[in-house]
């Protein structure tokens, strides 16, 4: 199993191209954010699916060290008592918060994503979707 | 489905032995740094434990024992001597009396002071505790009390109490709460994603997360206009930070200086010296010159300060400044920016390091050639205008996005100055950027 066997969907908006990460899906701060996931049963290998965690984040590139701030997390764990049916789309549905925006600086970087995180036997197999939050262009450096 | 919603900045990962590259920065999987981790605390925690038991077995429980269990009985003085043992610091010295007692009818006769025996520095003191004893003779019977193990009654204290010794077990307990707490920690988190650390414990969300707090800014109430702006950093403590550096540098320099210097006035040049601290003398050179002209700076320019109409800033907003610049000086010029700085932190081996970059500068007002006259400060009005696009103000742990007002001065004959005045910019009121 690997990252491509998990496929995230988000509803409604078609991707467009942004200044950020280039052709994905543009959302104003407020607004929903909704989508599923699915997991291509087949690709198990016979191994149980022991959790699945889905998040809606942002985290930093660029040259300082990462930040890394979840603003909605989701978890279905085999050991709660969960039942995870990998054949069956999972829907998840967030409103979107007012910061920090998509930013895309010189050094430093703001990417928002959903990401999906699926716990099978001892490994962690990790999808994520880009989107952008906002609509602020990147800036050009300043002539010292 | 469980559901978490949170808002705090984390760095996810610990050790990481196989690392990934993200942006600039290298970031990588975190099972072999959960283990070092744990590895690590581990071995902190067996390390306190061992002291303390060993503080517990040499020490305390002696202790204990001396001050419950020894029987009390009377003794005779013999002889007596300071001991010695080589310390770190110097000698070491102990007090010792050689006793003669009873016990059972039975006579012990053994050099003895304290339990556990303990020497300290300080030959002085225990001299002195030496002579508050009478050694027995024919004129002199004097007994002292002792303490004796009633089941080894060779083991006897002329002194008992516990002292400032039953303290050291602090020392064990240090290493045991950072050891086993941190063993805690990366036993509850094991297994745990980075999101799911994030999301954990994160109960409440921020209006504007992640956006840096302004009741600094707005605490301050202006004279013309609404509020007065802080400086980022004040003169006089730029002036006390370059100080300390120069004094700092040039301390540790002068002394090879000096031995370089003297190794040519005694005819014996020390030329790898003289040459190899050329370049360490240039630097403290250079922060002479520095701590001279912010001297200047200080003493010179007088207090520059900056009012707003309306705090906090969106893009697209439009609100007033108001500047006062006081002294005695001959400007050349003048100029008033909103200036955006991004600000990174990374560390680079051992070292912490922060990089900034300006990546946006609007020059707001600009006066040319006049005079202020002491008593009678500068002052000016002008508009701001924040850019409809401008990226918001950000503050995460390692990443940072800064707005400030800043002032330079070019005067006639002075150095020139810059003074900035930090500015909080939320995100546009309608949701998003213009």
């Amino acid at each position: 199993m690997n990252a491509s066997d998990i496929v995230i969907q988000l509803d409604g908006k078609e991707p467009a191209e942004g200044p950020i990460v280039g052709r994905s899906r543009s959302y104003e701060p407020g607004e929903i954010l909704s989508g599923q996931y699915t997991i291509d049963a087949t690709s198990l290998g016979g191994k149980e699916l022991s959790a699945v965690e889905v998040s809606v984040l942002w985290y930093s590139e660029g040259k300082g060290d990462e930040d890394l701030d979840v603003h909605e997390f989701w978890r279905k764990s085999t050991d709660d008592g969960d039942f995870i049916d990998p054949m069956r789309p999972e829907r998840f549905s967030t409103t979107l918060p007012r910061s920090p925006l998509s930013y895309d600086g010189l050094i430093v970087k703001i990417r928002w994503c959903v990401r999906v995180r699926a716990f099978v036997g001892r490994r962690e197999i990790v999808a994520e979707l880009g989107f952008q939050l906002g609509n602020v262009p990147p800036p050009e450096e300043v002539e010292q | 489905m469980r559901r978490y919603r949170g808002g705090e900045t984390v760095l996810p990962r610990g050790l990481r032995f196989y690392p990934k590259k993200r942006g600039d920065r290298r970031t990588g999987s975190g099972r072999w740094g959960r283990l070092g981790e744990a590895l690590f605390f581990t071995v902190f925690l067996a390390a306190g434990i061992g002291f303390l038991a060993l503080v517990v077995i040499t020490l305390l429980v002696p202790l204990w024992r001396l001050n419950n269990d020894f029987a009390e009985t009377s003794c005779r003085v013999l002889d007596k001597r300071i001991s010695e043992e080589p310390g770190e610091d110097g000698t070491l010295y102990r007090p010792e009396l050689e006793i003669e007692y009873q016990v059972k009818g039975r006579t012990y006769r053994v050099w003895a002071y304290d339990i556990p025996p303990t020497h300290s520095s300080g030959r002085d003191d225990k001299q002195a505790t030496l002579d508050s004893f009478i050694i027995h003779n024919d004129q002199n019977n004097q007994l002292y009390p002792c303490w004796y193990d009633p089941l080894e009654p060779k083991t006897v204290a002329l002194v008992r109490g516990y002292g400032w010794m039953p303290l050291m077990a602090l020392i064990p307990l240090v290493f045991i709460i950072v050891g086993g707490g941190g063993l805690i920690y990366t036993v509850l988190h094991w297994g745990k994603s980075a999101e799911h650390k994030a999301a954990a414990g994160l109960s409440s969300r921020e209006t504007f997360p992640n956006i840096p707090d302004d009741s600094n800014i707005t605490n301050s109430p202006g004279t013309t206009l609404d509020f007065r702006l802080p400086m980022a950093t004040s003169p006089g403590w730029a002036l006390f930070g370059v100080l300390m550096a120069c004094l700092f540098w040039n301390g540790i320099v002068s002394v090879f200086v000096a031995i370089a210097v003297n190794s040519h006035l005694e005819g014996n040049p020390e030329w790898f010296l003289t040459i190899f601290i050329t370049p360490f003398v240039l630097v403290g050179i250079g922060l002479v010159f520095l701590f001279i002209r912010q001297l200047l700076i200080t003493t010179g320019v007088g207090p520059t300060l900056v009012e707003i109409s309306g705090h906090p800033l969106h893009p697209g907003d439009h609100c007033d400044l108001f500047l006062s610049q006081s002294g005695r000086l001959s400007v050349n010029s003048i100029a008033v920016s909103l200036v955006c700085e991004e600000e990174a932190t990374y560390r680079q081996g051992t070292d912490t390091r922060t990089e900034s970059r300006e990546v946006r500068r609007v020059e707001l007002y600009r006066r040319e050639g006049f005079e202020i006259h002491r008593g009678l400060p500068f002052e000016a009005e002008c508009e701001l205008d924040i850019p409809a696009d401008a990226m918001h103000s950000l503050k995460a742990d390692h990443n940072e996005i800064n707005w400030q007002i800043v002032v330079d001065g070019d005067i006639a004959g002075w150095p020139d100055y810059s003074r900035s005045f930090p500015v909080v910019i939320r995100p546009a009121s309608d949701g998003g950027q213009a």
